[in-house]
């Protein structure tokens, strides 16, 4: 072998390396430089030269990306975006009205005469605005902070920032800020030019430290016929309409719309007989933040928690514009929509409605509208017409209004239509003929137009009309119909018979429901009432089934009423069990069998793959794509004008066709690629450095994907279906009723009042206690105190109750506070609507626009918050200290008296720890029987009876539960900014001017204090016995305090013998002699030492005298030698 | 059939869904009031089980009002706040732990602390979900929901069978602030079967026979099969004898059926054949893969109710064909939160294959809902 391969060894190849042949090659392999990047022309320019550097320049460059990313947020504005509020806040008497006055006549040039209530207009092509004024009451400034997108802050510079746009702003602060723009008017008031600069500049600041540096603030220079300067408000609408909005948090949550309608439509008579009587309101507007459930609670700020009692959408009446292709707006679209204001047809006055008859096209139509629905509503409710006739009577009409045919609505909707008898409601919301009421009809009335339309897929119309003919067959007919899927569940009968049936029954019941394909949503939602239907209408239609139930008065027909309600009735206590077969065991196929194996071995991975995911299938596409399509496609030979079609060989693929890919398969493979390409080069970013942004990236792929998945899902569904699966979506106008709303809310009806509806979420309606973190507001001049009333406004509501605060210690136990600590947070609980956490909220102590309390009080929101927990019962504590006395001590035990009141008492105490207050710690024993209360307790070490023995608990202290919505709207007009609740005690006091009786320990007093006297000292006798003589009490003497000279001295007299007296005298002579002589002595030296001084003095002076005179001779000498040196010099 | 509302409480009549409704009421926060439970039998009134599925809610909830009527046949429950924590429940020996397990784990994720929760009782029953099932298939599905497992787990101490029981399980679920939405409209093919089977007093070779028999079933299909015995001794063992199987088949989207069968109680004059166990499990396996669909059909249910409850977006998931236990959870989820889901008939494979209509793949059903936007608002932030 290897001696062959030497010999088969042949010449390698050897490329040629130089000549034209080589020098083609270089040339062919020589690359393109024009179309390089600078990076891949030079390389090394590109490449790291400093390691430090480049580090550096990594970390800033991540740092600087980091700060960029932002949690991502599934987009939720919907295809039709409701219109933005617009709201101006401000002062009274700083140019509101004018300014909206203006906005309006400058977006869509007329004038409007009074706005009261919010505007709505439309801007542009995408864009709608409701324009809103605030007035000058905290409570509407809570409300337009929690719903405005967008606030215009007026100012009067003449005069500068008032204390509401603080509020305003802190308010905003708490509940989601809001776009805010200020806007300084009045600027003509101020003439010297300087001075106007100024104030510009610091108002400018002043805003900027309040909204955020760089915020919009505009100059609004003067007014010229009570408007003004056109070109600035232009300026100021324009700026509003490319205005960008973030989403909020607590409206991203929750749906809300400000009602810019409202109708009574409680019947006159009774209104009559009892003009208290609780209203029916109807109430319109945009739904805004997320879709509207239909059977959502809602809160109506300033009235309370009310129930939907109906909710249905209307017809835009200021919709956008219709997607034609053009510039501007047409005159006709530049529509306003402002009931309250009379502008939008209706003029609401204290106790009428006023319509009105002249205006533009769109306002008539509205009318006309409106005047239709009033009379389709009537015509609901008294219905007198039985089914048939009107069906007979509406019968050609249905046609001719039911032009517009959406077969994809009729695929969900069929499962509404129960029985064709709910017709009557849809027949006559034909009666219109109305091409706007006919696309809100639930999709039901497509599916009986078209009734005969059998599409494709639809199988399982055939078989529900069979149904009727399978009825009256008197079996129950269980496999047929699915629409039971109970029966299975059916084993409430026990005869053996028909138990053994049971099981087959069940099997056969069992195959079918494999195979069904009946409308699954009639199956499941069947019982509840969709789309914009009422109760009543319902109502209606089972009562006239009833009616038409007996035939020939003998014999009754088994509606499918009465059968479902003994199906409920057989399962009704059935044994809960989540099992597929519940309670039955049906015989399954024998899945091991050959004949069955087949259909489920492609459920294995071992199994065949379909054919986008076969390895096979796929790279039999890839080639196709490849080749095949050049080789066996069809051409056309340019030249000849022959045309070559591919030879199909038809006989052949009429079989293979399945396994050979069709055009269609490799174009979608194509794309498929394309997108994956696309996907991996497109992103420019990528060429760089990638730092870990993949998570960032993944996240935000994530909610894109989910935001496209929100608006695509139910695109194609009908809109009675959709409503009833996603709810009412944001940018519908809707109609809510509301029943039994108090009859105040309607006669003190004030428009310029928002009447703002918030939706609650699951279990917010309900009330618990509540806590939150809180902090006093700075501005705010008092402190708060525990359990004073305080007004809140949380989530949609505002309302008042009585907080306790509380700080968390070490051990999170939460410790009562009195009074709010100055310039931290602390802990607050109060009993209120249960709300999410996180959610803001701010503290005001009242809502009362009395202008002296203002005043007094200055700034008014008292503090500001956020919620932590939520809880069903609370947990705050006070420190308490029990104080008892011993009563008799043993060694290290003592009983003690007087710190509880009885044996259960101690029982609950028993263990537990007391001390002395000389530091004595010891433990609770047991009660004692005799004096109630008292204990046995052991120490550390034996107590006194002097000690005081004092046990430390914590005292729980409870919330009040106090809960009072602020009902400001209710209050008459006028009045309405007076809301008073709960007041304090300390107000009532003051006001009714009672006056504590102080404590006596507390009123000062003249000090008056007595010497003190101290008892005489007694000494003991034995102790005087050993005390030496001088400290021996002295007898008999008496000392009077303070008089010397009155001691009594109480000696014996001493009489002197005559001997004695003369030697006394003696003595006292010789005394007086040597005291003479003593003193004649003493002047005598003073006088020797005089004249020795003198002597000393003049020795002195002439010893100076002399040393003078030789002094001046040396000087002299000095002097004169000098002088002898000088000349020589 | 539909709730009767009056001042805004919910009306129901009869025993069945009990444990629905108690869940959803739970959840929702909205009181209900259940009538005429059992009233026309002859022991009429809660059972002893009902009862003790109000003391366990009553356990991990704060401020749960509950009012029986004398005969026991009305209820009326008002919800508080849950709060899970450390709970210890015995359960009653009537029905299978499954029966509360659910609902901890259909609690769980929305209480205040994490639930830490030690059940004792039977732990495989008839009418019920085994623990082993809801550990095998039911955690997959919430962990889809949470995405993140910290401390979600179930732990099988000891297993008890019926009547006696004596078994006992901890189960610890973590708390959310809220779930996310989920879409799960595929699920892939089945790669690997795995399985328990547990011998409680009974001789070993029990459970090797009726591992034998269920893996000849299995292994027809695909080759990785394995079960695993339990054989439990002393304690372990539960009070009563009795055996049975769990098969779980896994695909590789991560999706879970579980077929199990047990042994019938003993005493009452049936002998079970652990051969016969062995292939009726397996059978019910590949019934269930056949069903098909993203979850297990015990557990169509939980999918739905944790879609719903998921934030204001879209999700969508295929299903197998709903049972009846579903269809009436949804009618309940549409009365407590008035969530809709848009129920599609998914057309498996393409046109030619419907036409040998003897049997194509089992209905699939595809949910589409939008989250109500629920969140947890017993947890606490600092």
């Amino acid at each position: 072998m290897a001696d062959e391969s030497i010999f088969d060894k042949k010449k390698a190849h050897r490329a040629k390396h130089a000549g034209r042949k080589a020098e083609k090659k270089k040339q062919k392999t020589k690359v393109d430089q024009s179309n390089l990047s600078a990076r891949q022309r030079n390389p090394k320019a590109f490449a790291i030269q400093n390691a430090v550097r480049a580090e550096r320049q990594f970390r800033r460059r991540e740092d600087v990306i980091a700060k960029k990313q932002h949690i991502p947020q599934v987009d939720k504005t919907p295809l039709d975006p409701p219109p933005i509020i617009v709201a101006v806040v401000g002062p009274p008497r700083v140019g509101k009205t004018t300014l909206i006055n203006n906005l309006i006549k400058s977006f869509i040039k007329t004038n409007v005469t009074n706005t009261n209530g919010p505007i709505t207009i439309v801007t542009s092509k995408k864009r709608r605005l409701t324009l809103i004024e605030c007035n000058n009451d905290v409570n509407s400034m809570i409300d337009i902070a929690k719903c405005a997108d967008l606030v215009l802050l007026l100012c009067d510079a003449s005069f500068g920032f008032e204390m509401e746009i603080f509020e305003f702003l802190n308010i905003c602060q708490v509940h989601g800020m809001p776009k805010i723009m200020g806007v300084l008017t009045h600027l003509d008031m101020i003439q010297n030019a300087k001075t106007l600069k100024t104030t510009k500049k610091t108002l400018k600041h002043r805003f900027w430290t309040e909204v955020y540096s760089g915020a919009k603030l505009f100059y609004l220079s003067g007014l010229i016929h009570g408007e003004y300067l056109r070109n600035e408000i232009k300026n100021l609408a324009r700026f509003i309409s490319v205005m960008k909005f973030r989403p909020l948090s607590w409206r991203m949550t929750h749906s809300y719309l400000l009602a810019d309608r409202l109708e009574d439509i409680t019947s006159q008579e009774m209104i009559r007989r009892d003009p208290k009587v609780n209203r029916d309101v109807v109430l319109y507007g945009y739904v805004r933040g997320v879709p509207l459930m239909k059977e959502s609670m809602v809160h109506i700020a300033g009235v309370g928690d009310m129930k939907i009692s109906e909710l249905s959408y209307l017809p835009d009446p200021c919709p956008l514009p219709s997607t034609e292709k053009k510039r501007h707006l047409m005159e006709r679209e530049r529509q306003i929509y402002a009931p309250f204001s009379g502008v939008g047809g209706i003029v609401y006055d204290k106790d009428a409605v006023y319509i009105e008859l002249q205006g533009s096209h769109s306002h008539k139509r509205e009318d006309e509208l409106t005047n239709e629905k009033k009379a389709l509503l009537k015509n609901v409710v008294e219905t007198t017409e039985t089914v048939d006739e009107q069906m007979q009577g509406s019968g050609f009409k249905l046609f001719s209004g039911g032009a517009v045919i959406y077969p994809n609505m009729v695929k969900d909707d069929e499962y509404l239509q129960k029985n064709n008898k709910t017709a009557d409601s849809e027949s006559e919301n034909d009666d219109s003929g109305d091409e706007t009421d006919s696309g809100h009809d639930s999709g039901i009335d497509q599916n009986e137009k078209d009734g005969k339309e059998r599409l494709p897929w639809n199988n399982s119309r055939s078989e529900s009309e069979n149904d009727v003919d399978e009825k009256n067959n008197e079996e129950i007919n269980d496999k047929s119909d699915d629409e039971s899927t109970d029966e299975e569940t059916n084993n409430g009968d026990f005869s053996t018979k028909w138990k053994e049936k049971l099981s087959e029954k069940a099997t056969e019941a069992y195959f079918e429901r494999q195979k069904t394909s009946k409308n699954i949503m009639k199956l499941v939602y069947g019982a509840f009432e969709i789309g914009n239907k009422t109760k009543d209408q319902k109502d209606d239609t089972d009562d006239d089934t009833s009616d038409e139930e007996e035939i020939g008065g003998l014999f009754k027909k088994v509606t499918d009423s009465q059968k479902k309600k003994h199906k409920e009735k057989e399962i009704l206590d059935l044994d809960e069990c989540s099992f597929f077969y519940a309670l039955n065991k049906p015989i399954l196929r024998n899945w091991a069998s050959d004949e069955n194996k087949q259909y489920l071995i492609d459920s294995f991975v071992s199994g065949k793959r379909s054919n986008d995911e076969d390895a096979s299938e796929l790279l039999k596409l890839d080639d196709a794509s490849d080749g095949d399509e050049e080789i066996y496609g069809d051409f056309e030979d340019l030249e000849t004008g022959e045309k070559h079609v591919a030879e199909k060989d038809n006989k052949e693929t009429g079989q293979k066709r399945k396994a050979e890919p069709t055009n269609f398969e490799i174009l979608d493979k194509k794309l498929k690629l394309k997108a994956k390409f696309d996907a991996e080069y497109d992103n420019p970013d990528d060429h760089r450095i990638k730092g870990d942004h993949s998570y960032y990236e993944n996240l935000k792929a994530e909610a894109l994907k989910q935001s496209e998945l929100n608006k695509s899902v139910f695109e194609n569904l009908d809109i009675g279906l959709r409503i009833e699966v996603e709810g009412f979506r944001p940018g519908l106008y809707v109609r809510m009723l509301f029943k039994n709303m108090p009859a105040e809310f309607v006669t003190n009806f004030d428009s310029s009042y928002p009447i703002l509806i918030g939706s609650l979420n699951m279990a917010e309606q309900n009330i618990g206690f509540v806590s939150c973190k809180v902090k006093k507001h700075r501005w705010y001049k008092k402190i708060l105190k525990t359990n004073d009333p305080l007004i809140i406004s949380l989530g949609w509501r505002r309302f008042q109750t009585l907080p306790i605060y509380s700080k968390i210690e070490d051990d999170l136990k939460c410790r009562y506070l009195k009074y709010t600590p100055e310039h931290v947070t602390c802990n607050m609980h109060f009993y209120g609507p249960i709300t999410p956490q996180n959610t803001g909220f701010i503290a005001l102590q009242t809502v009362n626009n009395n202008h002296n309390e203002i005043k007094q009080l200055g700034f008014r929101i008292a503090a500001t918050g956020s919620v932590n927990e939520i809880n069903k019962s609370t947990n705050i504590v006070k420190k308490l200290k029990l104080v008892g006395t011993p009563l008799k001590i043993y060694k290290k035990t003592a009983f003690v008296k007087d710190m509880f009141t009885s044996t259960l008492e101690v029982a609950k105490f028993e263990g537990g720890r007391v001390k002395t207050v000389s530091g004595i710690r010891g433990q609770i024993k047991k009660a004692l029987n005799k004096p109630e209360g008292a204990f046995r307790a052991t120490f550390e070490d034996k107590i006194l009876m002097s000690d005081i023995v004092f046990c430390r608990t914590w005292f729980k202290v409870d919330v009040t539960k106090f809960y009072a919505p602020v009902v400001n709207l209710l209050l008459p007009i006028g009045e309405k900014s007076a809301w008073q609740g709960m007041k304090t005690k300390g107000q009532l006091k003051r006001e009714n001017n009672i006056q504590n009786d102080a404590n006596k320990d507390s009123i000062y007093s003249e000090i008056k204090r007595n010497p003190k006297v101290f008892k005489p000292l007694v000494i003991p006798k034995e102790l005087q016995k050993g005390l030496p003589y001088r400290f021996k009490p002295k007898k008999n003497k008496i000392v009077v305090p303070g008089d010397k000279k009155n001691v009594i001295h109480d000696r014996v007299a001493v009489i002197k013998s005559p001997h004695e007296q003369k030697v006394a005298n003696v003595m006292k002579m010789l005394k007086t002699n040597y005291k003479k002589k003593e003193i004649d002595q003493k002047k005598a030296t003073k006088d020797r030492i005089k004249k020795h001084k003198k002597e000393l003095d003049e020795i002195e002076w002439r010893k100076l005298k002399r040393q003078k005179e030789l002094k001046k001779k040396i000087c002299r000498q000095l002097s004169k030698m000098s002088n002898k040196k000088k000349p020589q010099m | 059939m539909p709730a009767v509302i009056e001042n805004d409480v919910l009306v129901y009549k009869g025993s069945n869904f009990f444990r629905q409704r108690l869940l959803l009421a739970t959840l929702s926060g909205r009181a209900i009031k259940i009538e005429e439970i059992r009233s026309k039998h002859d022991d009429p009134g809660l059972r002893e089980y009902e009862v003790s599925l109000i003391r366990l809610l009553d356990k991990i909830t704060n401020g749960t009002r509950v009012e029986l009527s004398e005969t026991g046949t009305s209820v009326y429950y008002q919800p508080g706040i849950l709060i899970g924590g450390q709970v210890n429940h015995s359960c009653s020996t009537q029905r299978g732990m499954g029966y509360y397990l659910e609902i901890l784990l259909a609690l769980g994720p929305f209480c205040k602390e994490p639930l830490n929760a030690v059940l004792q009782g039977v732990t495989h029953s008839d009418l019920d979900v085994s623990v082993d099932k809801i550990k095998s298939t039911a955690l997959p599905i919430l962990l889809k929901f949470i995405l993140v497992d910290d401390g979600l787990e179930l732990k099988v101490v000891r297993r008890g069978a019926p009547p006696l029981g004596g078994g006992e399980i901890v189960f610890k679920c973590p708390v959310r602030r809220h779930l996310r939405p989920l879409q799960w409209t595929k699920w892939g093919l089945v790669k690997r079967i795995r399985g328990v089977v547990y011998a409680l007093r009974v001789s070993p070779t029990m459970a090797n026979r009726v591992v034998e028999s269920s893996k000849g079933v299995m292994l027809k299909f695909l080759p990785d099969v394995y079960i695993n015995t339990d054989q439990c001794r002393g304690p372990n063992a539960g009070k009563s004898p009795g055996f049975g199987i769990s098969l779980v088949a896994e695909t590789d989207e991560k999706t879970f059926y579980c077929a199990e069968a047990k042994s019938v109680e003993g005493g009452k004059g049936e002998i079970t054949l652990p051969e016969d166990l062995g292939q009726e499990c397996a059978q019910k396996l590949l019934d269930e893969i056949y069903r098909g669909g993203a979850v297990d059909s015990s557990f169509q249910w939980l999918l739905a109710l944790w879609m719903s409850l998921g934030q204001k977006d879209v999700s969508e998931c295929i299903v197998g064909p709903l049972s009846d236990y579903t269809i009436t959870f949804l009618q309940h989820l549409k009365e407590f939160f008035g969530v809709m889901f848009k129920l599609e008939v998914q057309r498996s494979g393409s046109d030619e294959d419907s036409d040998d209509e003897q049997m194509p793949t089992a209905q699939k059903i595809k949910m589409t809902c939008v989250g109500i936007g629920y969140v947890n608002i017993s947890k606490r932030t600092l």
